[in-house]
């Protein structure tokens, strides 16, 4: 039984911030949950589903964002509190949707939980989520703590009730995946809630019982920007709009998400909490703004942190220049004057760092210049060189070897077209450096089908694609569809390792099973890629030379190509701890230094399990890192590297 | 300060023999480590290797050499003209066996004694150049004599066969023997001049060397381009250049037609790298073989090899040929000789001009060295 499940209220805890949402979700009674997986946010969905049999839920992994938005709403349109979640990413993905539902409103309460990443420590980007609710106009919320992340989840429910809109709720890496006590409210008693989509009434204006459409703008929109208004008044009150400091502070910080606790660790660390005011914002949009006011009153410098983008400060701005008769001409510090940095995460660093600018502190000393020393030179210059890697046994290891040699051999400058996924790092030394595009999920894909049609422009190189097979049903399709349509020359390779892999191996729809382990019909990426009119290869990537071989043949035929480099990934559930064969290095065969082959091994395959003993001279299987996987006794020139079956 | 140091590994291959378009095909960097491949028609560098000395470097035909050193390694002072290398002797030849002249591009000399070197056990393993349907040849190796007549006939572009060597030197076989293009046969000459350590027991088991004269080969993308522009490639039995005056490239199909395609057309399918090559008559080899060149006319004259020996061992070989009746020879017309040496010296002063051309400097012949006695004498 899931610890998320606990009946009891009021008691403590310790949860990780998806957690805590997942407990505010089920205390709101919860009964629909879609997602797309992606870091910081997949745990979400995962708790849920190990509560949807005690809890009466129905939780699904959607093929994309976009739908789990869409499954999410069916459950609000059928009276059922519903829950879609998905990673900064994400919501470009299901803004279309969004955008529209926003317009049409709905019934039971709705809410998205975005997880955003900022630093990008999970991502190729660090979009800010803030400036899409505002674009799609729908309220946005964001906890500052665990114990927020859970009571402000369920009280989303209940806003999104009152209001009739989807309530966005923003948290961030560092709240989602850390760790902290939260107090526990009730759980509802009676899960079996039954779902009806009432739609019979003509009137589709009326919100219970009419059709659910966008269309009709004239009409619609006034109603949308009326339920905002409405919401910004139920903000002006809001507990989760919190200020800590002296009635009349010489700085009055505003703040919002995690950055709160990076503020409140910096006022303490100077000893400052006489001195300056915190506000912290729960509500981010709309923002209430007889609170701005209330606040903006009381100071004349005021200090915005938060990370990413300047939104709030951005909007606070504009507030004071329209009330500037009334609260007087303020001096601001953030982002657009430099006192926090404009990207990147944030920490208690660069707040103190602001407070002691702008307060003009001159006796605080962050660390002596002896430690700060020892510590540049600790990180930097003691610790070896180190980029990031596949994993050991990592099939795509070996499958962008073979197209690094494929393209290689061909020799007609062909490329590929990366993707979103840990094969992102094909970019990278780990990939042979053999990606040269890489933007969002399914990219790589509809970029390749355009550099195709390129010929007709003198393009003679070859065009390759990859995806993973998650991403395949993500947002490869359509690009797969539009490069059959049009002939466009390329090949399109799958990195299929059975599983959505990067964040954890979430089954997705090429599987047989699905998330609540229920068997699942699965849907054939090859026999899907035959149909829209591919030629379809599989190969085994571990396979070096047949799958080098079968890339010739599709780079030099025209047309669309598919082929599945089908090989599980190395942390797999099937294959983590289970060694295929045992390998060693024969020194009497290894040849070390003395070898041509300038140690391929180690300095080229670069796998981590495989290591230079610089003692002797030699390549060595480490043996607690080594997968297993035995591709490297194909690698090694000399046939040194010996591989039996474990 | 420090003279700048020119690497003698894989960087500098590449940046003075690739990165030109000095690169023959030959081979003789493959099959050494991990990194260099010959793939449809060009080597391929994989992987970039920080060794500072290699192998690939020194035995690569195009990187500079002491051609004087190789001469005096392998020949006798008194056998070398500066036209065409060294001569022991002359000859017009063909395979007796009718069966293999049919085969062969020519008089079937070259299948022949390649045969006869294996089946006298002179060698134990045979080095030769496989055509395929679609024109691009492979380094085939043979153990015995029957295989041989398998892989007669010209092949037009280069086989990588010293890549061949390079592996088969780690085998079994003791004495190899290959059939090279000129470029193939310098390659090979380097090669055993040992100019590293540890090369020696591979090195040593290369006996018998059959060159080829070589005016230029084709590129393979752009003959295969140009031909299948033409004719279905799979109907393609042969191809060949007949004298000059003809001023055409034969291509002979399944049906037994002949396609003829004026050289014009065919000239700009020519490898680049050979037309900075000296070398027309493999210079060093033990015996270089040719299209003969007969007072009959070409009809007659294409079904003859003409045969330089410039080794004791190619004497022997000859001997052994005739002796066991494999070739039938016939006698040398007047002027012959002559003729060749005018063609092999036309061929000398063209790469002369075109590696002149390449450096920008008068005295630069990039890989060959201004200061070579048979250059110098062109130069003037």
């Amino acid at each position: 039984m899931s610890k998320l499940t606990h009946k009891d209220a009021d008691t403590q805890l310790l949860v990780m911030g998806n957690e805590a949402i997942v407990r505010g979700a089920l205390e709101a009674g919860v009964h629909v949950a879609a997602g797309y997986p992606g870091t910081p946010s997949s745990e979400i969905i995962e708790r849920l589903s190990e509560c949807a049999k005690e809890r009466n839920l129905y939780v699904e992994w959607s093929t994309n964002e976009k739908v789990a938005s869409e499954v999410a709403a069916s459950g609000s349109f059928a009276g059922l509190r519903s829950l879609c979640t998905m990673k900064q990413n994400g919501v470009n993905v299901a803004s279309d949707f969004l955008i529209h539902l926003a317009i049409s409103g709905t019934r039971a309460g709705y809410v998205a939980v975005v997880c955003d990443d900022p630093g990008a420590l999970s991502s190729v980007n660090e979009a800010e989520t803030a400036y899409l609710a505002k674009q799609i106009e729908l309220p946005l919320i964001e906890p500052g703590d665990f114990q927020e992340a859970k009571d402000m989840t369920r009280w989303a429910f209940e806003l999104s009730e009152e209001i009739k809109l989807p309530v966005m709720m923003r948290s961030v890496t560092r709240l989602s995946h850390a760790s902290g006590n939260i107090v526990t409210g009730a759980l509802p008693a009676d899960t079996h809630n039954r779902a009806e989509f009432k739609c019979d009434n003509p009137n589709f204006l009326d919100p219970e019982s009419g059709a659910v459409i966008s269309a009709a703008l004239n009409l619609t929109h006034p109603v949308l920007q009326g339920k905002m208004k409405q919401t910004q008044s139920l903000f002006e009150e809001c507990p989760f709009n919190t200020y800590s400091g002296p009635e009349r502070p010489e700085l009055l910080m505003i703040t919002r998400s995690s950055a709160y606790l990076y503020c409140k660790e910096a006022l303490n660390e100077l000893a400052l909490e006489e001195r300056v005011g915190l506000l912290k914002i729960g509500t981010t949009w709309p923002l209430p703004q007889k609170l701005v006011r209330r606040h903006l009153k009381t100071t004349d410098k005021v200090l915005i942190v938060e990370e990413v983008m300047p939104f709030l400060e951005e909007n606070v701005k504009v507030l004071a220049a329209e009330m500037a008769a009334d609260v007087g001409v303020k001096t601001f510090y953030g982002k657009n004057d430099g006192s926090i940095p404009s990207c990147g995460e944030l920490n208690p660093d660069f707040v103190i760092g602001a407070l002691v600018r702008i307060l003009a502190i001159e006796d605080y000393i962050p660390m002596t210049p002896d430690y700060q020393q020892k510590s540049l030179m600790a990180a930097f210059i003691n610790s070896p060189p180190r980029d990031m890697t596949f994993c050991p046994g990592c099939p795509h290891r070996a499958s962008f070897f073979c197209l690094h040699n494929a393209l290689t051999l061909d020799n007609r400058k062909g490329f590929v077209c990366g993707d979103i996924g840990c094969y992102a790092m094909a970019v990278q030394s780990c990939g042979f450096e053999t990606a040269k595009t890489l933007h969002a999920m399914g990219s790589g894909a509809g970029v390749a089908s355009g550099f195709g049609k390129l010929d007709q422009f003198g393009l003679d190189q070859p065009v390759i694609a990859v995806c993973g097979d998650s991403t395949f049903f993500h947002a490869v399709l359509p690009a797969l569809v539009n490069a059959a349509h049009h002939r466009s020359n390329m090949t399109l390779v799958v990195l299929d390792n059975g599983g959505t892999a990067m964040t954890g191996f979430q089954p997705h729809p090429g599987l047989t099973f699905d998330l609540m382990h229920d068997s699942a019909p699965k849907v054939d990426i090859a026999r899907v890629s035959e149909a829209i009119g591919a030629t379809v290869r599989i190969s085994d990537p571990f396979d070096i030379a047949g799958t080098q071989a079968v890339l010739d043949e599709l780079i030099n035929n025209p047309g669309l190509k598919v082929l599945i480099l089908r090989q599980m990934c190395a942390l797999s559930p099937e294959k983590k701890n289970r060694k295929k064969f045992s390998l060693r290095v024969d020194a009497s065969l290894c040849k070390g230094d003395s070898c041509g082959c300038n140690r391929l091994c180690t300095r080229i395959w670069s796998c981590p399990g495989l290591v230079w003993d610089t003692e002797n001279r030699r390549a060595r299987i480490d043996e607690v890192l080594c997968s297993g996987c035995g591709v490297c006794a194909d690698i090694c020139p000399q046939g040194a590297i010996i591989r039996e079956e474990a | 300060m420090d003279e700048l140091k020119i690497n003698m590994g894989q960087q500098g291959l590449k940046e003075t023999v690739l990165g030109t378009g000095l690169c023959t095909g030959c081979g003789a960097c493959v099959n050494l480590c991990p990194y260099q491949k010959a793939f449809k028609d060009h080597t391929i560098m994989l992987f970039p290797c920080d060794i500072a000395e290699g192998r690939c470097y020194a035995y690569c035909p195009r990187t500079p050499t002491d051609l004087a050193q190789l001469r005096s390694n392998a020949f006798d002072p008194e056998d070398l003209t500066p036209e065409i290398g060294a001569i022991k002797a002359f000859y017009i030849t063909r395979a007796s066996d009718s069966e293999l002249r049919a085969r062969a591009q020519h008089g079937g000399t070259v299948s022949a004694l390649m045969r006869l070197a294996l089946e006298e056990g002179i060698i134990d393993e045979a080095l030769l150049s496989q055509g395929t349907p679609n024109l691009l040849p492979a380094g085939r190796s043979c153990g015995n004599s029957e295989a041989v007549a398998g892989l007669a006939g010209s092949k037009m572009v280069v086989s990588p066969t010293v890549a061949e060597f390079n592996r088969a030197a780690r085998g079994s076989s003791q004495r190899i023997g290959l059939v090279a293009t000129p470029c193939q046969a310098l390659a090979l000459a380097k090669m055993r001049s040992r100019p590293l350590e540890n090369d020696a027991i591979c090195i040593d088991k290369l006996t018998l060397v059959i060159g080829l004269f070589c005016g230029w080969a084709f590129d393979w993308r752009e003959i295969r381009a140009l031909i299948a522009s033409k004719v279905s490639l799979t109907d393609v039995t042969g191809m060949d250049i007949p004298p000059s005056k003809y001023h055409s490239l034969e291509v002979y199909t399944r049906d037994g037609a002949t396609l003829s395609i004026d050289l014009d057309e065919v000239v700009p399918c020519v490898r680049p790298a050979c037309h900075y090559c000296f070398d027309m008559t493999a210079e060093f080899s033990d015996l270089a073989v040719g299209s003969a060149r007969l007072g009959e006319g070409w009809e007659v004259a294409r079904g003859w090899n003409q045969v330089i020996a410039r080794t004791q061992l190619g004497v022997e070989l000859m001997e052994r040929a005739r002796k066991t009746g494999v070739l039938e020879f016939h006698a040398v017309p007047e002027g012959n000789l002559e003729r060749l040496k005018r063609a092999s010296l036309g061929k000398k002063q063209t790469a002369l001009e075109n590696l002149r051309k390449l450096s920008g400097k008068a005295d630069d012949l990039v890989y060959l060295d201004p200061r070579d006695p048979v250059f110098k004498t062109l130069m003037d």
